[in-house]
């Protein structure tokens, strides 16, 4: 028996003050969905896999120092060196370190001289050893031979014919699925780069990019530039190699600086941001809902104060306590809802926002209805203690004060 | 009809206890229209709020309507106070944000009655008090007279078998307050038990029995039982 009519013409002369409320809600509930629905993409995205066996590989970067240094003969001798060591499975020489946060991209086209229709992936020059150096899986055609591998200067420009991409990579480019043995270009050459591999993952150097996972990989060293070994160990022997590594690498030559990390403290570092993001936005989440709850709070007992006396008239013509509490919860949830509602406009109206300037993820409508329920069931909570407060208005107060 | 034996009511805040009712005892007859008078402070209101259930004695016995009040829980007062008891007060108390329908369906939907049972207990009140084409009126669009009107029509709709007035004509013109007063000796002529609280001695005089109240008690119960042995023979 719920006094809706009568309850809603109440609030309607009490309009600004229950507006504000709702109001208050409906931003609430605009800002903490689409907060949630970032920080569930990012959440998502640091759990993404990374294809990689992470937590078994070092990652070495090392600039060298002469202006005519024999990089191809160092890497030789460096990978050579480590690949001989007991405990390492593989070695290999990249461009970049894999989810570090820096590596390079470019775009990929289906015809040769392309203007449109590109493709944009993440590329990694590297050699035949990358699958077996990151543990990758290889799922169809075949890894790079030794004499595909190319060395060039750091001012040549070269564009081989062989290229290996990651699945993600194939499918959006031949969504068809049959990619293998397919050609891609670069934009405005008409070098065929076939593609003769097929790995089932690799996240590639940004794990939250919009298009991470879109991965290719060239057999290439270009000399000059810094150069990256990635080392992957066997299980549990990574910390001990980490230690001979750097006495080695320093003990063949000197001359340059040496830096070693394991992939994962990189990964974790790449994740920082994410982190401190999702914490961020956590702790604004928090303090809205809180503040919209304590104005909840607030309001309800100033009406209760306000209404104190009609509260005692109502008990005086046989209102249970129980009617007076449901009374104030139930025009509560009227409020909130309709603060829920207008929020859930503003909500898909700020996302909209969001995806097309801020490339934001779009809103889902679980999430959007989590959080407004959730919300509801706060602002049920605000107005409880209140409302069972009131339900203990004595009924001698319609005779009492005037 | 009710039946108040020694009953005490006494207040207490940081510093005083005020004894507003001491040994106070009163029968008052189905059909009766009692007036209560008495100096102010006197305990006049204390004592139509404990007999309309809106307060507890701190002692003593109470029987309404055959039923004793003192084992009864808040929940079964709320229900007593709703079908049995109408109650009239000085300041009116009609809620400022209803209009006079929606004031006088607040009891009848703790009622439970449905809608069309309470739309036509409500218009047929109105009409008692001559207010039906005020009905989508808000209190504050009403004189004094006509609030005190819709109060009275607000107690009736739920046939109550007992009114309270708390000086209901305490602030009303002389002429408004004899129309209030007709009112109340009209449904007091179709049997409803009427206590009425009233400063002025005219009122008080109309009604059957008048008791006075000093410092918490009956002053002349004697007096009123010679009354009211006047009354029933
Ligand atoms: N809630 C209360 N707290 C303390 N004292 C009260 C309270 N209500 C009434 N009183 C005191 O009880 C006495 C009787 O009051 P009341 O019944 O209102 O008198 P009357 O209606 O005859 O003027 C007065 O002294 C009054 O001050
Ligand atoms: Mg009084």
């Amino acid at each position: 028996m719920f006094e809706l009519k009568p309850m809603l013409s109440a609030l309607w002369r009490n309009k600004v003050s229950a507006m504000l409320i709702a109001l208050q809600l409906a931003l609430t509930l605009a800002i903490v969905s689409n907060a949630t629905a970032i920080v569930q993409d990012r959440l998502t995205s640091m759990a993404r896999p990374t294809g990689m066996d992470v937590d078994n590989i070092i990652a070495i970067t090392f600039m060298p120092v002469p202006k005519d240094y024999d990089m191809a003969g160092a890497v030789r001798a460096d990978l050579d060196m480590m690949r001989s060591m007991p405990g390492v499975v593989d070695a290999s020489v990249t461009n970049h370190i894999p989810v570090s946060g820096s590596g390079s991209a470019s775009s990929f086209y289906l015809e040769p001289n392309a203007q449109i229709g590109d493709l944009d992936g993440n590329y990694y020059q590297t050699d035949p050893h990358f699958i077996n150096t990151l543990g990758l899986n290889l799922i169809a055609g075949r890894n790079f031979s030794d004499d595909e591998m190319h060395v060039i200067g750091s001012n040549e420009s070269f564009i081989g014919s062989v290229i290996i991409v990651t699945q993600q990579f194939a499918d959006a480019a031949f969504p068809e699925g049959d990619a293998l043995g397919k050609f891609l270009y670069h934009g405005s050459k008409d070098n065929p780069m076939e593609i003769i591999g097929i790995v089932e993952r690799h996240l590639g150097a940004w794990p939250s990019w919009a298009l991470a996972g879109n991965v290719v990989f060239h057999p290439l060293l270009v000399e000059g530039n810094h150069k990256r070994y990635l080392v992957r160990t066997e299980p549990g022997q990574r910390d001990a190699i980490f230690k001979q590594l750097e006495d080695k690498l320093a003990e063949r030559d000197p001359q340059r600086v040496i830096h070693l990390e394991t992939l994962s403290e990189k990964l974790a570092s790449t994740h920082v941001s994410d982190n401190i993001m999702v914490k961020v936005l956590s702790a604004v989440m928090t303090l809205l809902t809180f503040i919209v709850a304590l104005g909840i709070v607030g309001l309800t007992i100033f009406w209760i104060n306000q209404r104190a006396k009609q509260i005692g008239i109502r008990r005086a013509l046989g209102a249970t306590r129980a009617n007076i509490s449901r009374y104030f919860l139930v025009e509560n949830s009227l409020i909130a809802g309709t603060g829920l509602v207008l929020g859930t406009a503003g909500a898909l109206i700020i996302n909209q926002l969001m995806v097309s300037e801020f490339s934001q993820p779009v809103l889902s409508l679980t999430i959007l209805a989590v959080c407004a329920i959730l919300l509801f069931a706060v602002s049920l909570a605000a107005a409880l203690m209140p409302a069972m407060r009131a339900a203990n208005i004595s009924p001698a107060m319609a005779t009492r004060s005037i | 009809m009710l039946k108040m034996q020694n009953i005490r009511k006494s207040y207490r805040t940081d510093t005083i206890e005020t004894h507003a009712l001491r040994d106070f005892s009163l029968e008052v007859n189905e059909g009766e229209f009692v007036s209560v008078t008495g100096p102010s402070g006197s305990g006049k209101t204390t004592f139509l709020n404990i007999a309309g259930l809106l307060e507890t004695p701190t002692g003593g016995e109470y029987l309404l309507d055959g039923q004793e009040i003192g084992g009864l829980s808040d929940r079964d007062r709320s229900r007593m106070r709703n079908e049995k008891i109408g109650f009239i007060f000085q300041g009116f108390n009609l809620i400022p944000d209803l209009n006079l329908f929606d004031n006088i369906d607040v009891p009848l939907r703790y009622r439970g009655f449905n809608t069309k049972e309470r739309r036509r207990r409500i218009e047929k009140s109105l009409e008692q008090v001559g207010l039906s084409a005020r009905a989508k009126h808000l209190p504050a669009q009403l004189s004094g007279g006509q609030q005190q009107r819709v109060a009275i029509a607000r107690a009736l709709a739920g046939e109550p078998r007992f009114l309270l007035a708390d000086e209901p004509t305490g602030n009303l013109d002389s002429l408004m307050a004899r129309q209030v007063m007709e009112l109340l000796e009209f449904i007091n002529e179709w049997g409803t038990t009427i206590i009425m609280v009233t400063h002025d001695p005219d009122l008080a005089r109309r009604a059957q029995r008048n008791i006075q109240i000093v410092d918490g008690q009956v002053s002349d119960l004697r007096q009123s039982i010679a009354q009211e042995e006047i009354a029933t023979v």
